[in-house]
């Protein structure tokens, strides 16, 4: 089968750390057979959530703008991967925009109930969430993770696995790492393989 | 020389970081701004964040080397008023178990600060204003789970430490369980709480003002 992967930058800053381990997951990805594509947001015109809960009765979001048509295309995918760099000891306000857009879907599935993810369905449906910090602290990415993990819940994607690297000041960049873009490109490869033997 | 020199009001600066007008958490956020205002001399300014033009931080880190943001926008005139203010004040919801994006923006854009403050080692507030400045955060969340502030709290940290206020130095008043407009008003404590917060960090300024 084909497996289609996302690779999702939610990064101001183009081809820095965190998209270049973006990068080297959709590298792995695609020496496995994948499709890929990559999203940059910053390119990408949307606003972010008005918190009208105009979405709770219709199940659609008021706004339009590039937001609908990309969820539209990441309910369509295999694979997510969802990068951001930490500012602040969370992700980025793009990405933060782009999660909280997502919250006609959760409208759908919690209060009309017209959408529903079967447990076969998510298990086929991986997400992946990369991450650099320039801080050393192991406790960096913690804030993140509640969101991420919101986030693939509200699109029926299974929290497949982090790759994540910190103390990116130390090492001079995400290039001069020893082992963190080895690991995206394996587990790049390793995803899609997953997802075909399901 | 106490009684002769004239007591200059306490400013707060209050951020409403929702984009919904008049909703739970900016009802928190008024409550606890009235109280304040009963406490005497106070100059409060309330910055509505979906009205601000504050937008994301692009990540380019110039302020580390020009001290100064190279966006052009309502940051521009908030900076000014972040390090005047003796107590600032930030409300926000919670969306998708982190602080809205919004908000997220503002606490990005302190980048400069903290460029000013780590990178550039040049004072964010004059030495003697250390120790002078506190914080709140207020937040409500439709979700009635306890952990659905963990995720904001730590970005919270950072926007007050980066401007000399410190971590002993913020208050938290986080109501959970709060979801359609309004929902705060039926809370029980709520009202009560922000109240007394509000009356609480005025009085805390008032005395660490005049040592």
């Amino acid at each position: 089968m084909d497996v289609n992967v996302m690779g999702i930058s939610g990064s101001p800053h183009r081809h820095g750390n965190t998209e270049t381990l973006l990068d080297a997951f959709l590298d792995g990805a695609a020496e496995e057979g994948a499709g890929i594509e990559k999203v940059i947001l910053k390119k990408l015109d949307y606003s972010p959530c008005r918190g009208c809960n105009t979405c709770h009765k219709t199940g659609v979001c008021i706004m339009e703008d590039d937001a609908p048509p990309l969820f539209d295309r990441i309910l369509s995918m295999d694979c997510i991967a969802v990068a951001s760099p930490i500012y602040s000891m969370g992700i980025t306000a793009e990405l933060k925009g782009l999660i909280d857009r997502a919250q006609y879907l959760w409208a759908k599935k919690f209060v009309l109930k017209t959408l529903y993810f079967p447990n076969e369905h998510i298990q086929r449906h991986k997400g992946v969430f990369i991450s650099t910090a320039g801080l050393s602290w192991d406790n960096v990415f913690d804030a993140a993770f509640p969101a991420i993990t919101a986030f693939f819940n509200t699109i029926g994607f299974e929290y497949y696995d982090n790759i994540i690297a910190n103390d990116m000041d130390k090492y001079n960049g995400i290039k001069g790492h020893p082992t963190a873009l080895d690991e995206a490109r394996d587990k790049g490869r390793r995803v899609v393989k997953e997802i075909r033997s399901l | 020389m106490g009684q002769i020199a004239s007591i200059m009001a306490i400013k707060v600066l209050a951020f409403a970081g929702s984009p919904r007008r008049g909703g739970n958490s900016e009802t928190l956020l008024d409550w606890v701004l009235d109280a304040m205002k009963k406490e005497g001399d106070v100059e409060i300014e309330k910055i509505a964040l979906t009205e601000a033009d504050v937008h994301p931080c692009k990540g380019c880190n110039a302020c580390e080397v020009l001290n100064k943001c190279v966006q052009r926008d309502g940051m521009d005139i908030l900076h000014d008023k972040i390090i005047e203010a003796d107590c600032m004040v930030l409300a926000a919801p919670i969306y998708c178990m982190g602080i809205c994006s919004q908000a997220k923006a503002l606490i990005d854009r302190f980048q400069v600060f903290r460029s000013r403050k780590f990178v550039l080692k040049l004072p964010v507030v004059p030495p003697e204003r250390k120790g002078k400045r506190l914080g709140v955060f207020l937040s409500t969340a439709g979700q009635d789970w306890d952990h659905v502030f963990n995720g904001a709290v730590p970005s919270v940290k950072c926007f007050y430490h980066v401007v000399e206020i410190r971590d002993a130095d913020i208050h938290y008043l986080m109501i959970n369980n709060v979801d359609e407009k309004g929902a705060i008003l039926n809370h029980p404590s709520a009202k009560a709480d922000a109240e007394r917060l509000g009356h609480d960090v005025i009085r805390e300024l008032q005395g660490r003002l005049s040592e």
